[in-house]
C-alpha cells in the first residue's frame, strides 16, 4: 500500500477505478436517487401521472392520508408483517436447522426440500395457496373436515378478520427456507468444543441451546433479522397476488395501497405520499442495521 | 459407543420422523398443484383423490395462456442476470481496492439502495421509462434489472473480491499489469465461482419479479410469466386445472436451476446476506 501510493501509478489506478465506478454510480443515481427525490417532490403535488400539469398542494396529500381509515389500516398491517417476519420464519428456520444439525439420515434431501419453496416466484406461491385456501374444495378445508375439525374451517381469504394471517401462512412456507440455510451454515461453523464442554458440565439440551448455542449463533441471527426486516418492508408481491389487498382493503399493506392509488386511480401525489411514509418507516428500522453492518465490515477488514 | 453419543442415538428416530413429516408439509402445496394439474374438471373438486387418468390437456391450455410470456421471461432473465453481474463486477472491483473514506462512502450509499423498498420508485420509474422509449420492451427490463441489481451485485462481489489475497494484486502490478489488466485477466477468471453464484441468485430474483414487470410491461411484447400468471390467478372464473399447470410451468426454470446448481444457489444466498 505504502509503496504503490507513492508512485505515479497510483494516480493512474485511481483514474481506472473512477472509470470502473462510473456506470454503476450513474445507474444508481438515475434509478435510485433521482426517483426517490422525485417521489418526495410528487408527494407534495396533485398529478395524474400522464399530463404535463402538476399542482402544488403542500402537505394536503399527507393530511388526507393520516385521516383515512384505509391508510391507517395498511400501516397497521405493515407493522403486523414486520412482527411476523421477525418472529415466524426465523423461528421455523432455526428449528429446522437444529433438527438437521445432528447426524440424521437423508440430511441432503431434507435440506433440498426445506429450501425449495424459497426458489419459487411469490406469484406461483400465491396461486398454489389460493387453491389450498379455497373454502369449499381446498386442501386445507378438506383435511380439516376429515380430521373432524370442519367447524373451524374458514373462508380463509374472504374473511377480513383473518385474511392477513392466512397470507402469512403462505409466506411462512415460502420464506422459512432462507432463515433455515443461514442458520444451518451458522450452526456448522460453531466451535463444537464449546457445546461438548457444556454437555460434559451436565447441561441439558434446553440449557445448552439457550446458554451456549443461541448466543454463539448471534452473527447468523443478526443477518436473518436484518434481512427479514427488509423483506417485511418490501412486502407486496404475495399480498397483491393472493388478494390484491382485499377483501375490502382488509389485507392491504402500504405497498399494495400505493400501487392501487398510483396505477389504479392515477392519483400519483397521494401514492407518492404513501411511498414516502414507507421510505421513512424503512429508514427508521433499517438504517441502524446498515450502519451496524458497514461498521462490522470495516472492523473485520481493518 | 461412548456415553456422550448415546442420547443422540436415542432420539435419532424421533428427529427423523419429524423431518419426514415436515418434508411432507413442505411438499404438500407442490404435490397438490401437480395432482390438480393432471385432473379433468370433474375430478378437481375431489382434492384428496389421485387423478383417474392423467389429463395432460391442462398443460396444453396452460401453454396457450402463458407460453409467450414464459419465453419473454427467458428473454428478460438471461441477459438481465448477465448484465447485472457484469455491472456489479465493475463496480465491486474499485470498491474492493479503495479501502479509504471514499470507498466506504460509495459502498454505504450502494448498501442503502439494497434495502430501499422498490415500491417507492415505481411512479417516477414508469415516467422515466416511457420518456426513454423503453416502456413495455424487453431491453427496458434488462436495463431496470441491471440498475436495481447494482447494490446487491456490488455488495456481493465486493466481498468476494476483497477475499482475494492482496499479494496477487501486488504481484500483478509488479509485472506491469495495471489495474484494468488485473481485473480482466486475473480477477474475473479467478472469481468464476462467485460470479456463477451471483448469476444464479440474480436469475432467480429477475425471474420471480412481479412489481417491476407490472409497472413497466403491458402487452405480450414484453410481459413476463409472473404478470401473466397473476392475471390468471385473480381472474373471475378460475380454472384450477390449467392454473396449476401454468403455475408449475412458471416455476420449472427456477426449480431446475436450484436443483442443478444447488451448491452455487445456496452459496449465492449466503454470500448476498453475510460478511
Amino acid at each position: 500500500m505504502s509503496i504503490t501510493s507513492a508512485t505515479p501509478g497510483a494516480s493512474r489506478a485511481r483514474l481506472v477505478y473512477a472509470l470502473f465506478l462510473a456506470l454503476p454510480v450513474l445507474l444508481f443515481a438515475v434509478f435510485y436517487l433521482l426517483p426517490v427525490a422525485e417521489t418526495i417532490l410528487t408527494s407534495f403535488q396533485k398529478w395524474n401521472g400522464l399530463s404535463a400539469h402538476r399542482t402544488w398542494v403542500g402537505l394536503r396529500n399527507y393530511t388526507a392520508l393520516f385521516g383515512q381509515e384505509r391508510f391507517l389500516h395498511s400501516l397497521i398491517n405493515n407493522i403486523k408483517w414486520l412482527i411476523f417476519y421477525l418472529l415466524a420464519p426465523p423461528s421455523l428456520g432455526l428449528a429446522l436447522a437444529l433438527l438437521l444439525n445432528r447426524e440424521i439420515r437423508g440430511e441432503t434431501i431434507f435440506k433440498v426440500i426445506f429450501f425449495l419453496p424459497y426458489a419459487i416466484p411469490p406469484v406461483a406461491v400465491a396461486s398454489m395457496w389460493r387453491w389450498l385456501y379455497e373454502p369449499s374444495h381446498g386442501l386445507i378445508t378438506v383435511v380439516m373436515q376429515s380430521l373432524g375439525l370442519g367447524a373451524l374451517a374458514q373462508n380463509w381469504l374472504g374473511n377480513p378478520a383473518i385474511v392477513t394471517y392466512a397470507i402469512m401462512g403462505a409466506a411462512l412456507w415460502w420464506t422459512a427456507g432462507f432463515s433455515f440455510i443461514v442458520f444451518s451454515a451458522g450452526l456448522r461453523n460453531l466451535p463444537s468444543e464449546c457445546i461438548e464442554a457444556a454437555r460434559l458440565d451436565g447441561g441439558n439440551a434446553w440449557q445448552i441451546f439457550w446458554r451456549v448455542t443461541f448466543p454463539l449463533l448471534w452473527p447468523s441471527t443478526i443477518i436473518v433479522l436484518g434481512l427479514s426486516a427488509v423483506d417485511a418492508m418490501r412486502i407486496f408481491d404475495i399480498v397483491w397476488a393472493m388478494t390484491n389487498g382485499g377483501p375490502a382493503y382488509a389485507s392491504d399493506v402500504l405497498a399494495t395501497q400505493m400501487y392501487d392509488v398510483a396505477f389504479g386511480r392515477l392519483n400519483m401525489g397521494q401514492a407518492s405520499a404513501i411511498a414516502v411514509t414507507l421510505l421513512v418507516m424503512a429508514a427508521v428500522f433499517i438504517l441502524p442495521y446498515i450502519t451496524y453492518m458497514a461498521r462490522h465490515v470495516e472492523r473485520t477488514e481493518a | 459407543m461412548s456415553a456422550s453419543s448415546l442420547p443422540a442415538d436415542r432420539d435419532a428416530p424421533i428427529r427423523f420422523a419429524a423431518a419426514v413429516l415436515l418434508s411432507a408439509v413442505f411438499l404438500a402445496p407442490l404435490g397438490m398443484a401437480l395432482l390438480t394439474s393432471l385432473k379433468s374438471p370433474a375430478e378437481i373438486v375431489q382434492i384428496l383423490s389421485l387423478p383417474h387418468r392423467p389429463d395432460w390437456g391442462n398443460y396444453a391450455v396452460a401453454w396457450n395462456q402463458i407460453g409467450r410470456s414464459f419465453i419473454n421471461s427467458i428473454a428478460i432473465t438471461l441477459p438481465g442476470a448477465l448484465l447485472s453481474v457484469l455491472v456489479g463486477a465493475i463496480g465491486a472491483f474499485p470498491l474492493s481496492q479503495l479501502r479509504g473514506r471514499t470507498g466506504m462512502i460509495i459502498y454505504f450509499f450502494l448498501l442503502t439502495g439494497m434495502l430501499v423498498p422498490y415500491q417507492i420508485v415505481q411512479v417516477p420509474l414508469f415516467d422515466l421509462m416511457r420518456h426513454l422509449g423503453l416502456y413495455n420492451t424487453i431491453p427496458g427490463m434488462w436495463l431496470v434489472h441491471t440498475a436495481y441489481g447494482v447494490p446487491i451485485c456490488t455488495f456481493f462481489l465486493r466481498n468476494f473480491f476483497a477475499s482475494v489475497p492482496k499479494s496477487i494484486f501486488e504481484a500483478a502490478m509488479l509485472d506491469g499489469c495495471g489495474p484494468a489488466g488485473y481485473f480482466f485477466r486475473i480477477l474475473l477468471p479467478a472469481s468464476k465461482s462467485g460470479l456463477a453464484a451471483l448469476a444464479i441468485i440474480q436469475s432467480r430474483s429477475i425471474w420471480n419479479d412481479l412489481l417491476f414487470a407490472m409497472t413497466l410491461t403491458s402487452t405480450d411484447r414484453a410481459r413476463p410469466v409472473t404478470v401473466q400468471l397473476n392475471a390468471l390467478t385473480s381472474g373471475l372464473e378460475v380454472q384450477y386445472g390449467p392454473l396449476m399447470a401454468s403455475t408449475l410451468i412458471s416455476i420449472v426454470p427456477v426449480v431446475v436451476a436450484y436443483l442443478v446448481f444447488q451448491k452455487a444457489f445456496v452459496r449465492g444466498m449466503l454470500g448476498g446476506s453475510s460478511k
